[in-house]
């Protein structure tokens, strides 16, 4: 056990080193210098140089590469290209940002996609069933930014009931943190966003607790328990739910992975100040510091996210042992 | 005497063309085409509609108008960052569509004249990209920087303007305005700059808080990067800094440059400059602004070639404290634009502070310092930034012209609808910058708001790579010019919302503009009967083919 959990944390990080790699490689090979976009061209020469010297940009590639990887293994991702701010600390108020929309938007998908799947399974080809295996699949072919744009248009616009996007009010302004989640102007702009985001991941874990809460409800121990004269509700969520919830675990945090990369355009349809949108401006603008740090913190968080739910899984389901031979 | 100057002017000139081209490669490279032979098809670079939804719509226009004339035009819309590689930095393309935006230091018209069309521009990062080598707007671009009386000056300018719509390196198809929008409800009396709009400093300190806490929430397009006046790189940054910092003179609405920190001027000689400042500023820390401050924001932004002011900058020869209050400033060579593009906008900055930075706070280079808690002594003074969502400055009271509303906030919005819809909302008081013109018809039919373009000396060009074939001959670009539809291009792409372009000067721009210089009129009749007079021909599937004779 431990030698596995050993030799997955090694796996790990040499994903994370090529993932690092392969970002380096990405971002020099969009088109156009970065020196171009950087450095405005309205700039004369010298000035040109100028700024190219000072943000390390005339060393040759190599150099640039080792500085790099050093950077990102000390976690000192050195100062951005734009606004000479430390990376860093760029990232960290970006960071919390996201992870409260993501959490929110993910608590919510969870909650009520296990819950309805369980519902939905105990009541077979109802009309609750029918109707929201069909609203799960509509709201999941429906990408965020064309249902984000549409609560916008009828809950803010139309109806006055959220506001347009945003944090918070402009003026207001609180500490990064989780004083935040106190906060009843910001949980006001928190809604849309994620109400957004746990539509489209939806369907997933619903219809996935769904299936398997059916092949849990076709076993013996059920009709057992059916037998015994327990309650309808203890037999739905007591016998039937936590021996379902497996399957689900294992998709949800591939499906956190997802909703990481995919918070982009919702924070992009919201202007949600996070990591997002910070990687669409970093990118467009080639500031590579900043583009760089946060690709690879998403990577890391995904992998991190897998690599937990791999280990976990091992405690939680007792069928699964490794590192010991099948005894005859 | 007068001659031999000219002839060794002349001399210099074509040889830095020269010199240049063969270093910029691909440009210089194109072999002359058969006489008689058809015109090759060419491609029209632009920046994608993700960027600007007018670019590919007007590119694609232009090429489907100059297939009446028998040429075939491809045009091709391609990232933004691609379209500044491939013209300015390495001069292959054939033909741009691009914004000459209207900042303020585009009102004096140096930099439409000289960066755009002098031949020593034509180099990696210049503005002549079109490579444009004519002696006679040389000539003229040269004189018109060294001659120091406004009057005189502005003949030379129109002189220049005159032989640059002649020559037809670019043609400036709209001059279109600056697209604004307000709460008439939440602010009044405010003030438009030319270039700027209600966007301008000068609304800035104008406007007025009909109802709220008295701060006026501004919508920004981009991200405010930095805070820190020696590291400016454009005209965005530019505009949120100048609310911090003061320069000795500031660009007036109409864009003449006026006295701001400085209280008087004189100008003895063409190479110097004598200022007096005003007494009883202050640093936003509470520390009054001294005359060593001038002196040490000179020579702090020269030391770290300053990257904004660096090619001005070069042109000092010395700054000298002349008195408690005054400080006399020594030119290399006269410099007409010197007292609006420098004096207009470098800052100053306070000495007790920038004299440690970047020494003492752990960095080898002021460009890398953020400057997060800025202490300026400008009108504003910064509360709080959060990068990527907004900040807050506050009226600085004891500035000697303080301004009516008790501060700004600027705040970011990730879209152009998202900025409309949080002025239609009444979440947000102002823009900041241009608003897509179809949004603005929209908040023209909402209560309260007050939608509308206006004046500005920016513009919409089709820039001609005159160093290749048939672009290399000036009778064909001014054919171009009678092609164009400059009236179906503002009526359909911009709304309305822009006026036919003619000199690269825009009328708006009142002093330096030439009204001599007029729009090329749309006919294309008139189009083939320039190219039918410079021996151009036509085969029988109407294409067009190259004189016969070389």
């Amino acid at each position: 056990m431990q030698e596995y959990i050993i030799r997955r944390i090694l796996y790990t990080l040499m994903t994370l080193f090529a993932v690092a790699t392969i970002l380096f490689i990405l971002f020099r090979m969009v088109p156009g210098d970065p020196t171009a976009q950087v450095i405005s061209p309205a700039l004369d020469e010298a000035a040109q140089v100028r700024l190219k010297k000072a943000f390390g940009l005339d060393q040759p590639l190599y150099v640039q590469y080792f500085l790099y990887l050093k950077n990102t293994a000390t976690l000192d991702w050195g100062r951005s290209f734009s606004s000479a701010r430390p990376v860093f600390d760029i990232l960290i108020y970006r960071f919390w940002n996201t992870i409260f929309l993501m959490g929110a938007g993910m608590c919510f998908t969870l909650v009520v996609g296990i819950g309805m799947g369980m519902v939905m399974a105990w009541r077979r080809n109802s009309p609750l069933d029918l109707g929201s295996t069909l609203a799960s699949l509509v709201l999941q072919s429906a990408p965020p930014f064309v249902t984000g744009i549409l609560f916008l248009m009828i809950l803010s616009y139309r109806l006055d009931l959220f506001p347009t996007g945003g944090m918070l009010t402009p003026g207001i302004r609180l500490p990064p943190g989780l004083a935040l989640l106190f906060n009843k102007d910001f949980l006001h702009h928190l809604i849309l966003p994620t109400i957004t985001v746990a539509f489209y991941y939806l369907a997933t874990p619903m219809l996935i607790m769904r299936d398997s809460m059916l092949e849990v409800l076709g076993s013996d121990f059920i009709e057992l328990a059916k037998a015994k004269g327990l309650a309808p509700h203890v037999v739905m969520i007591k016998h039937a739910a936590r021996n379902a919830l497996l399957p689900v675990l294992t998709v949800s945090s591939v499906l956190v992975g997802f909703a990481i990369g995919g918070q982009v355009i919702v924070e992009q349809v919201f202007s949600w100040p996070g990591m997002g949108q910070l990687m669409v401006e970093a990118a467009s603008s080639h500031d590579y510091p900043v583009a760089q740090a946060s690709f690879f913190l998403l990577a890391v968080l995904t992998i991190l996210l897998n690599l937990v739910s791999d280990i976990s899984y091992c405690y939680l389901d007792p069928r699964i042992k490794i590192g010991k031979e099948p005894s005859a | 005497m007068k001659r031999d100057m000219d002839r060794r002017e002349f001399l210099k000139v074509t040889g830095t063309a020269l010199g240049a081209s063969m270093l910029a490669g691909p440009g210089f490279a194109f072999a002359q085409p058969q006489p008689g032979a058809k015109v090759d098809s060419m491609k029209l670079m632009t920046a994608t509609a993700a960027m600007d939804p007018v670019r590919p719509e007007v590119a694609r226009t232009c090429a489907q108008a100059f297939q009446a004339i028998g040429w075939d035009i491809e045009a091709y819309p391609v990232d933004y960052n691609q379209n500044v590689q491939k013209v300015i930095m390495e001069h292959d393309y054939d033909m741009w569509f691009v914004m000459l935006s209207g900042a303020p230091i585009r009102i004096d018209p140096d930099v439409f004249i000289f960066q755009c069309h002098h031949s020593s521009e034509y180099k990696a990062g210049g503005f002549n990209w079109q490579g444009i080598s004519d002696p006679e707007i040389d000539k003229l671009a040269i004189a018109q920087r060294a001659e120091m009386n406004a009057e005189k000056r502005r003949e030379i300018v129109f002189k220049a303007q005159e032989k640059i719509s002649d020559a037809q390196a670019m043609n400036a198809i709209a001059y279109m305005q600056m697209t604004n929008a307000y709460r008439s409800d939440r602010i009044k009396n405010l003030t438009p700059m030319l270039g700027d709009g209600i966007g301008s400093f000068w609304a800035d300190l104008s406007m007025e808080v009909i109802q709220g806490d008295g701060y006026v929430r501004t919508a920004r397009p981009s991200e405010v990067k930095n805070w820190n006046p020696v590291a400016i790189k454009d005209h965005l940054e530019f505009m949120e800094v100048r609310m911090i910092y003061d320069s000795l003179f500031r660009i007036d609405p109409d864009g003449k440059a006026i006295p701001w920190m400085a209280k008087s001027f004189n100008i003895p000689d063409p190479k110097t400059i004598d200022i007096a400042i005003r007494e009883g500023m202050l640093w936003h820390d509470g520390k009054p602004v001294t005359i060593e401050d001038v002196k040490f924001s000179f020579d702090y932004h020269t030391k770290w070639k300053a990257p904004f002011f660096l090619s001005m900058l070069q042109l000092v020869e010395a700054v000298e404290i002349t008195g408690k209050d005054s400080v006399r400033i020594r030119l290399k060579d006269p410099f007409a634009p010197f007292l609006t593009n420098l004096l207009g906008g470098m800052f100053i900055i306070p000495k007790h502070i920038w004299q440690d930075i970047p020494e003492k706070v752990g960095l080898d280079d002021p460009l890398k310092y953020p400057n997060d808690k800025p202490i300026g002594s400008g009108p504003f003074k910064l509360d709080y930034w959060d990068q990527g969502r907004e900040y807050k400055a506050t009226a600085f009271k004891q500035h000697f012209s303080p301004p009516k509303c008790a501060g700004i906030i600027g705040i970011l919005y990730s879209s152009h609808d998202a900025t409309a819809a949080a002025i239609e909302k009444g979440e947000c008081d102002r823009t900041r910058y241009i608003l897509k013109p179809s949004l603005l018809l929209d908040l023209q039919k909402v209560k309260n708001v007050v939608a509308k373009g206006y004046p500005n000396h920016g513009f919409y060009t089709l820039c001609y790579h005159v160093r290749r074939p048939p672009l290399t001959d000036p009778a064909f670009r001014r054919a171009l010019a009678h092609t164009i539809p400059r009236g179906l291009i503002i009526e359909a792409i911009l709304s309305g919302l822009a006026d036919e372009g003619g000199s690269v000067i825009a009328p708006a721009n009142k002093f330096w503009h030439n009204p001599a210089v007029k729009p090329f009129p749309t006919d294309v009749n008139k189009a083939k009967k320039i190219l039918a007079e410079a021996g151009y021909t036509w085969d029988k599937q109407n294409k067009l083919h190259y004189p016969k004779k070389a």
